[in-house]
Parts: structure tokens; C-alpha cells; sequence
């Protein structure tokens, strides 16, 4: 364990959650929510910054008390230790009304959101507070990222236009729109179209590097 | 073996204490904010659907509490104030299904005739649903009828690719008519 905790570099724990383990493109957990609400770009925005905080709390916390957690129990105190984080953004977005009915019942669902169990259990219960602290915002902003660019598709060909805040920030004109785009089938063509793109790219570098998936 | 056990369930005991010791100290942080934006926002589109009457709305806790025993989508009733003080129109706040819910409230003046309809919130289809319900055009229609209850396609049109939303929001209108019905008998 000490090799490999002494291979891994605070940079390269932060990158990682963008390609090479990405939570919904690569490693495909915590799909159910994403494919729901990325049909608003605002959505996302705020569904992604939960899941950044949570992420990043309970792996530093869990990593904090990784020698205090008896093996047996390990997984109550994660859930008890993330549905705490996830109570707080809830009760925080409660405040901000319009949000919160929108993005409704997918913030209490964060809790059994597989991309954060799976960092509790794989990662942050054996490894250094600050390794956690990365891993959570890599991952976090992974998801976020790939949230926003299914969500920038499916909002701006699915209803015509982009509309943040309350302002319209782009709007093509046009009427006849490919409505499919923001029900449910839109979802998963969108999805299986990046996780196809991101395969493809992956699998064109690799010949060149020796390193393979690093 | 007794021991280990306790150490466990010490630990696991532990770790509960001090989260709900935090999310304590949350709610009580946040717990007048969430409520006074509740009220905020009821209180908003109940001004809103009786702009028309020039009045003022006020809540009816009283009425609210009697009228939910036979209506229990209804959430509030809010009395429009003329400007001398007498009861001018009422508003209604309540949910209705269309696709999924839709919180809306409904004026209604004292003649039974609707005077506005502001959909709170709805978890509609966005970009079909979310459209009608937000659609002036749509929910225009509205404005000036009642007091008897209203059929979508002969007393408004429903609004085209939305039509569990436009049933949604033409269900709850006539809740709220069949709720200044009884008003009526009542007083």
C-alpha cells in the first residue's frame, strides 16, 4: 500500500474523475439521476454542485476516521456520515424554491447515489485526507461536466434555446424542435452517443501511449 | 465477545451522535427561512390572481382548516380585501394532477368568475407541460368564467401536445369554483 499511496500525486488524483475513471462515462454508477434531470442546464448546474459538496465531505470525512470505523459497521456510519451531508443540501435548497422543486426528489436520492458509496468504500476508507479531499472534487466536477455538456445538448436541441435564471441566454429560432430530445428516450441516445465518443477517443490514444489506461 | 460488541455499536453510536448534533444545528438555521418562503410564494400568487379585483390578499387559516376536510388538495384559501376592507374575491392555493403535480392558485371573485390562475410550481414534462402551465395564452382563457364548472375543448381550448397538464390545470379551476360553491351555501 505504501508504493502505491507514494505513486499517487495530488494532481493526478484530481484528473482521473475526468477520463479515466469518470463516474458516469466510465465507471456508469449513479446514472438514474443524471439521465433525469439533465434536461435543464440549471439543473444540473445545482445537481452538480451537491454532489461536488457531498462527494468532497464525506470522503474527507471518512478518510478523517478511516482508523476509528470498526470494520463490521463500516458501511452504516458511510451512509449515516453521507445522508447527513445530503440532509444538509437539501434543507440548504429548500431555501431557494424554485430549485428545489425541480431538482425535487433527486437530492435526497444523492444518499444512495452509487458514486458516492463507491469513492466511501473504494477509495476514501484507505487513503490520506488529503488524496480524499481531491478524489471527491475530481470526481464531483467529472460527473458535473459531463451533466453539463448532456444537458447544453439535450436543452438547446430538445426546446430551441438555453434558459438560465430566468434569462434566455441562447435561443436558435427555430420551431419544429426534436421534442425526444428532452423526454426520456433523449436521455439515453445522448448518454450512449458521449460514453461512445469518450470510448472511441480512449481507444486511439492507447496504441500510442505504453502506459495504457493509466 | 460482549465487549466487542458494545465497542461496536459505541462507535456506530458515536458517529450518529455527532451527525444529528449537525443536521440540529442546520434545520434550526434554516428552518425560518424554508417556512417564510413558503408563505412568500402562496402569498405572491395570490396577489397575483387577484390583481384584477384590485385587492389585497390576506390568508384564512380558519377557512383554510374547515374548507380541507372535504378538499384535501386544497392548500390555502387567501380572502382578496377590497380597498374598503370587504371581502372582494377569494384565491385559492391548491394541487391538482396533470402529469405530475401542479401547485396553482385561482381567483375567484365574489360573483364566481375566475380572475386569474398562477401555476406555483408544476413537475411537468419541461418543454411541454412546463409550457402550458406557464402559457398566458392557455391559462388567459380562463379569465371572466365560472361560476359553473368548465370543460376543456367546449369552454377553453386545451393547449396542443399538453394534454394531461391543460386537464391538470382545468381540474383544479373547477375545484376551486366547487370551493366558492360552497363558500356560497355556507355564508
Amino acid at each position: 500500500m505504501d508504493k502505491e499511496e507514494r505513486k499517487r500525486t495530488l494532481r493526478g488524483e484530481f484528473l482521473k474523475g475526468f477520463i479515466t475513471t469518470n463516474p458516469l462515462l466510465v465507471l456508469m454508477v449513479g446514472l438514474c439521476s443524471a439521465l433525469a434531470i439533465s434536461t435543464r442546464v440549471e439543473n444540473c448546474i445545482f445537481m452538480g454542485l451537491a454532489v461536488i459538496f457531498v462527494l468532497t465531505c464525506s470522503n474527507v470525512i471518512i478518510s478523517l476516521i478511516r482508523n476509528f470505523i470498526p470494520d463490521q459497521v463500516r458501511i452504516p456510519i458511510y451512509i449515516v456520515v453521507i445522508a447527513s451531508f445530503v440532509t444538509i443540501v437539501d434543507l440548504t435548497l429548500k431555501t431557494i424554491p424554485p430549485v428545489y422543486e425541480r431538482l425535487g426528489v433527486w437530492i435526497p436520492l444523492i444518499v444512495v447515489n452509487c458514486i458516492i458509496l463507491a469513492r466511501a468504500e473504494g477509495y476514501a476508507s484507505s487513503a490520506k485526507v488529503s488524496h480524499a479531499f481531491m478524489d471527491g472534487l475530481g470526481i464531483g466536477l467529472g460527473y458535473t461536466v459531463v451533466l453539463l455538456i448532456m444537458s447544453v445538448f439535450r436543452e438547446l436541441f430538445g426546446t430551441g434555446k438555453i434558459v438560465l435564471f430566468n434569462a434566455t441566454i441562447i435561443d436558435l429560432h427555430i420551431k419544429a424542435v426534436p421534442v425526444i430530445l428532452i423526454m426520456f428516450p433523449g436521455a439515453f441516445i445522448t448518454f450512449a452517443m458521449l460514453s461512445a465518443l469518450l470510448q472511441w477517443h480512449q481507444a486511439r490514444r492507447k496504441p500510442e501511449s505504453k502506459e495504457g489506461s493509466g | 465477545m460482549i465487549r466487542h460488541i458494545l465497542n461496536l455499536g459505541l462507535r456506530l453510536f458515536l458517529v450518529c451522535a455527532v451527525a444529528a448534533v449537525g443536521l440540529g444545528l442546520t434545520y434550526t438555521l434554516v428552518k425560518e427561512r424554508i417556512a417564510e418562503q413558503e408563505q412568500k410564494r402562496k402569498a405572491e400568487a395570490a396577489d397575483t390572481v387577484l390583481a384584477p379585483l384590485q385587492a389585497e390578499a390576506e390568508e384564512d387559516l380558519d377557512l383554510t382548516a374547515s374548507l380541507q376536510e372535504d378538499f384535501p388538495d386544497l392548500i390555502s384559501v387567501f380572502e382578496g380585501k377590497g380597498a374598503a376592507g370587504d371581502v372582494v374575491g377569494y384565491a385559492f392555493v391548491l394541487k391538482s394532477k396533470g402529469y405530475n403535480f401542479i401547485t396553482m392558485a385561482v381567483g375567484v371573485s365574489t360573483e364566481g368568475k375566475v380572475t386569474g390562475i398562477k401555476v406555483v410550481t408544476n413537475e411537468e414534462t419541461p418543454g411541454l407541460g412546463s409550457v402550458a402551465a406557464e402559457s398566458e395564452q392557455f391559462l388567459g382563457q380562463y379569465q371572466g368564467k365560472g361560476p359553473d364548472p368548465l370543460t376543456l375543448r367546449v369552454d377553453v381550448d386545451a393547449y396542443s401536445g399538453a394534454t394531461f397538464t391543460s386537464r391538470g390545470i382545468n381540474n383544479g379551476v373547477n375545484m376551486a369554483l366547487e370551493i366558492w360553491n360552497r363558500l356560497g351555501a355556507e355564508v
